[in-house]
């Protein structure tokens, strides 16, 4: 039997098929991850709240049914840890904030409910941005979440709790949202995997709404691979959400066998390498290279309208981020922070016939998209974050210079578009700058096409070792 | 509206916005939010193209509708 800090260090498949195989205990899981958070958690202050008791008698449970036959789900006995908006009943839901801090919802998610219905249970509510307002990870409240890879840096936001415990291995997984690139960002400031979903492919019942236009429920994790098997069992129609969509879900991990004939590659010659790092230009075009490496074609084209789309989503999501808080920023002004504040308020400016206007274009655009762009590739890759990261000083609205905002918002400027688009986009490690810190790959497929974006981040891991990586607190 | 008014234009508005709103903004997170609704101004310029027919409801589609045409 595997024992050992190492276990955690498993990717989320490997661990769950250890413990199926009793090759490894579902307590020696969490006594693994929990060795790993009281290690670092002072340094990277990935969570809000851990709940060790039910997180040891649920492991004792899992390792109790197994030994008596089952039957074990695809997750079975896996501690995980999820951005603290995931309602669950009777728990702590602070989704970042002060406004929140003691509310205790009494239903839970359907994401809860159906990954402890695949055999996983969650043990830690994960640090994140105040109401998943900010693409940086600070918070004010909980404290600011620092890069495990160098402490100074930025996590990205907003699930920057999920990014830094992923990186950490404090846990195997853990579900991020993402209205603007809030699960992308965070995977590649920490190294880690993560995806958007195509919009409305996952539940939303039971999540802390920002933007119901642009909010996506989605996992982070270790390797493409764990987010396919969390992803197939996750998504799907939820009769609790009306506007999940009603589609087939593959079997995602089925579809990945590392072979990229007849896959083409598209590299966009507008907008997104823009004014880019050249640390990240050099490791994005070098991973195009190794999927070109794995039979793929790669075609460089201009993508339309790209300036437009990013303008139409900061418009819609502000609009209804405006609307979902405003009872409380006529209440209880002083307990947001500043910067969530005015990131907020825009939002109230913004007159109806604009919003109208920036949700009538969706429809359309998208169809040129398809048609422009998905007639001519498969798949798009693009850099996650266009710079090298910045650290939490740089980019903190409410205590540096004017200016700031404009580092911090930039953050998100190539991760945004597909949130308007709604397609599915993944980011997964491709390098690491001089700084020691991680760069991502993003990759973008069709609507409802993530099993090719999947397909095509697990063909990358399997010529390249960056997901592979651990931190540098936890080598040091 | 998409055109960028002077300073003090802006700062009018933008007063008018939080009263219409019922937000009663103190003066410490002024700058803050004065910054934000600046940044929203210059991406409204952007907004606005030339309609045609594909932006009419009948010509407007959904994910869903996009995905099938695919």
């Amino acid at each position: 039997m595997t024992t050992g800090l190492d276990v955690a260090n498993l990717s989320l498949v490997d661990a769950a098929d250890a413990v199926r195989n009793g090759e490894v205990s579902a307590v020696a899981l969490l006594e693994a991850c929990l060795a790993n958070l009281d290690a670092h958690e002072d340094a990277v202050n990935a969570t809000i709240w851990v709940d060790r008791e039910s997180a040891f008698a649920a492991a004792n449970a899992a390792d109790a049914k197994r030994a008596a036959g089952g039957p074990l789900g695809p997750l079975h006995g896996l501690p995980l840890a999820h951005k603290d908006m995931y309602y669950q009943a009777g728990r702590l839901s602070s989704c970042g904030s002060a406004i929140r801090k003691d509310f205790v919802p009494d239903y839970s998610a359907t994401v809860i409910d159906r990954l402890s219905a695949a055999g996983a249970y969650a043990f830690a509510g994960l640090n994140m941005a105040e109401f998943a307002q900010n693409g940086t990870g600070h918070n004010h409240h909980y404290g600011d979440c620092r890069n495990p890879w160098n402490l100074p840096y930025i996590t990205g936001g907003s699930s920057s709790g999920s990014g830094a415990a992923v990186a950490s291995r404090f846990t195997f997984a853990a579900l991020g949202s993402d209205t603007g690139g809030s699960i992308r960002l965070p995977a590649a400031a920490n190294g880690v995997t993560g995806i958007k979903p195509t919009q409305t492919r996952v539940s939303r019942y039971g999540v802390m709404p920002l933007s119901f236009s642009a909010d996506n429920v989605g996992p982070l994790a270790r390797t493409a691979g764990d987010c396919a098997r969390i992803m197939s069992v996750i998504a799907g129609h939820d009769p609790r959400d009306p506007t999940s969509a009603d589609m087939p879900v593959p079997d995602y991990e089925a579809e990945l066998n590392g072979d990229l004939r007849g896959v083409r590659i598209g590299v966009p010659t507008t907008y997104f390498f823009d004014d880019v790092d050249a640390p990240v230009r050099d490791a994005v075009e070098a991973a195009a290279s190794v999927l070109a490496g794995r039979g793929a074609t790669v075609v460089r084209l201009p993508l339309p309208l790209m300036d437009a789309v990013a303008a139409y989503v900061a418009v819609v999501s502000r609009a209804e981020a405006a609307t979902i808080h405003s009872q409380w920023m006529r209440q209880h002004p002083q307990d947001f922070a500043t910067h969530i504040s005015g990131r907020m308020f825009p939002g109230y400016a913004i007159p109806a016939t604009y919003y109208v206007e920036a949700l009538s274009r969706r429809g359309p655009i998208l169809k040129a998209f398809a048609t422009e762009v998905f007639t001519q590739v498969d798949l798009l890759v693009t850099p996650t974050i266009r710079i090298c990261l910045p650290t939490l000083a740089a980019t903190d609205i409410d205590n540096g210079p004017p200016g700031t905002e404009h580092l911090a918002l930039g953050i998100s400027t190539n991760t945004r578009p597909f949130n308007y688009l709604g397609l599915p986009t993944a980011s997964v490690p491709c390098g690491f700058d001089p700084n020691g810190l991680p760069i991502g790959l993003q990759i973008s497929g069709r609507p409802f096409a993530e099993a090719a974006v999947l397909h095509a981040a697990d063909a990358y891991q399997r010529d390249t070792d960056w997901h592979t990586r651990r931190p540098s607190i936890m080598t040091a | 509206m998409p055109e960028m008014p002077d300073e003090a234009a802006l700062e009018l508005e933008f007063d008018v916005f939080a009263r219409r709103a019922g937000l009663e903004i103190p003066d410490d997170r002024k700058p803050a939010l004065f910054a934000g609704f600046k940044d929203l101004r210059r991406m409204l310029a952007l907004m606005r193209q030339p309609r045609t027919a594909a932006d009419e409801p009948a010509g407007t589609f959904s994910i869903l509708s996009v995905t099938r045409a695919l």
